[in-house]
């Protein structure tokens, strides 16, 4: 893969992001679209069409063996001894006290196989740790193979891959890993994505991501960028680590008990002290504000008190107006108000989603 | 190049002097910077403004920032209808969305602001 002068990295698609006018932004060592001139317009085509996202910045590891499944069920929050052949799952790398380093998806492509996607910010330690945790299994960093992810999200996704492909049944549920042909050979996908909506991830090859990615624009799909991305993942509360999720949370915190099936009796890297731990003392809160944007590191305030720090905020698009995240303590109940760069503004407490999942529909 | 008949400040403020009345602005390059604009605060008719300190903010859907004055005095006008119609604000940041008139004391209020020529080697500088 080319790498520019400044060193960071470019995907294989930096030319069309370049035709289509994008801005481009360093993001964790790649250079990235952030947008391609509406944030919300990008955000709003995928609630209702279709978007297409080169996420080729994450980063994919391949672990071989006859052992693979069983050591990662130790070195990942997550069970994997039990995840079927065909399916994809979503899990954590958490520290020996509990706290979260990463969290990922594990796609089982075969018995002895375990494909996996990585935050790019955390590629090289998550990389460090798993390679340490697992003694006799096989591990590939092909991150940097040429290749790349597509994520087609929305509720024409099926329609545009179906025109793609010619074939219609493919990843009929939720997690789904499918193949479907195309005129560059097979597209190996998955039922998954970062959005709450139906949507397909497609792992294409350095000769198919460049072809794929032109005729799923040519079909309709719109271009949408990072902004709108971390705006429809916190719109369908989906966690983001350096926000809700961190070193300093717990899987148990961040109310993320799915990630960590089996938690109480299986043996894994975190899960002893895990079960140590008190039940947790604060959860994650949503709110929606009137007109500015409670974004990151903003005090929350409950009747004059203050109570937790804002993770995560944006404008949605599809509620027309802020939403944002934060930890606060459980159980908490009062007039919520966020400081503003100064100013105390109320804010009104929301239940989590925001905009409800349609990725099973 | 951006129009001559005013100044411009680094942080992308335009000052239009005319009488002793200036007129102030952000530039189409904060606008196209910020991207889609969410929240604006202006302040109120009568408050004095302090040139280099912020007169108010501006909010898009990436980020928040300060609008920094580009002159001291008092604030005669408020472009108050602005913060309810922030399209006019996208849309023509150099002349329909202006932001608020200030009187000044003295002419010599602009002295020490980038003209035209040299804003555009910031914008440059920054592109």
């Amino acid at each position: 893969m080319a790498s520019s002068t400044d060193s960071t990295l470019q995907t294989p698609l930096a030319d069309q992001h370049h035709a289509l006018g994008a801005k481009m932004v360093p993001f964790a060592g790649w250079t990235m679209p952030l947008d391609y001139g509406s944030i919300l317009g990008e955000s709003r085509a995928v609630r209702t069409s279709a978007g297409l996202f080169d996420v080729s910045h994450m980063a994919r590891f391949l672990f071989t063996g006859p052992h693979a499944a069983a050591e990662l069920d130790a070195a990942l929050g997550g069970s994997i001894l039990d995840q079927p052949v065909g399916k994809a799952r979503y899990t954590m790398i958490l520290q020996e006290d509990g706290g979260i380093l990463d969290d990922l998806i594990t796609y089982r492509t075969g018995e002895k196989e375990i494909f996996m996607v990585v935050n790019a910010a955390n590629r090289h330690r998550d990389w460090e740790i798993l390679t340490s945790r697992l003694q006799q299994t096989e591990c590939a960093d092909l991150t940097e193979d040429g290749g790349g992810i597509l994520a087609l999200q929305g509720p024409d996704s099926h329609r545009l891959l179906a025109t793609l492909s010619g074939v219609d049944d493919f990843c009929p549920q939720f997690l789904d890993l499918g193949q479907i042909p195309s005129p560059w050979g097979e597209l190996f996908l998955a039922r998954t994505g970062y959005t709450g909506e139906h949507g397909y991830e497609i792992f294409a090859t350095a000769e198919q991501i460049v072809p794929v990615w032109n005729r799923l624009l040519e079909l309709g799909a719109a271009p949408v960028g990072l902004g709108a991305r971390d705006v429809l993942r916190l719109e369908a509360a989906l966690a983001l680590y350096g926000h809700e999720i961190h070193e300093q949370i717990t899987p148990l915190d961040a109310g993320l008990r799915f990630a960590i099936k089996g938690w109480k009796t299986r043996n894994f890297a975190g899960g002893e002290a895990l079960r140590a731990l008190p039940e947790p003392s604060i959860e994650l809160a949503g709110f929606t504000a009137e007109k500015r944007v409670p974004r990151e590191g903003y005090a929350i305030f409950c009747d004059g008190k203050e109570v937790g720090t804002i993770c995560s905020g944006a404008f949605s698009a599809t509620l027309n107006q802020p939403i944002a995240t934060g930890y606060i303590k459980k159980g908490l109940e009062g007039q919520f108000t966020v400081d503003f760069r100064g100013k105390q503004l109320p804010v009104t407490r929301t239940t989590l989603p925001f905009v409800p999942h349609r990725s099973r529909d | 190049m951006r129009p001559n008949d005013r100044s411009y400040l680094d942080s992308h403020e335009w000052a239009k002097l005319e009488d002793n009345l200036v007129t102030i602005g952000i530039t189409d390059f904060a606008v196209e910077q910020l991207g889609e604009l969410v929240y604006l605060d202006l302040p109120e008719v009568g408050q004095t403004l302090t040139a280099g300190e912020a007169l108010g903010e501006v909010e898009s859907v990436k980020a928040v920032s300060d609008i920094n004055s580009p002159v001291s005095g008092e604030v005669v006008e408020v472009h108050s209808d602005l913060a309810d119609n922030l399209e006019a604000l996208q849309r023509d940041p150099l002349h329909e969305g202006w932001l608020v008139k200030v009187k000044v004391s003295c002419a010599d209020s602009l002295d020490g602001l980038k003209d035209a020529a040299a804003y555009e080697e910031i914008v440059a500088a920054e592109s």
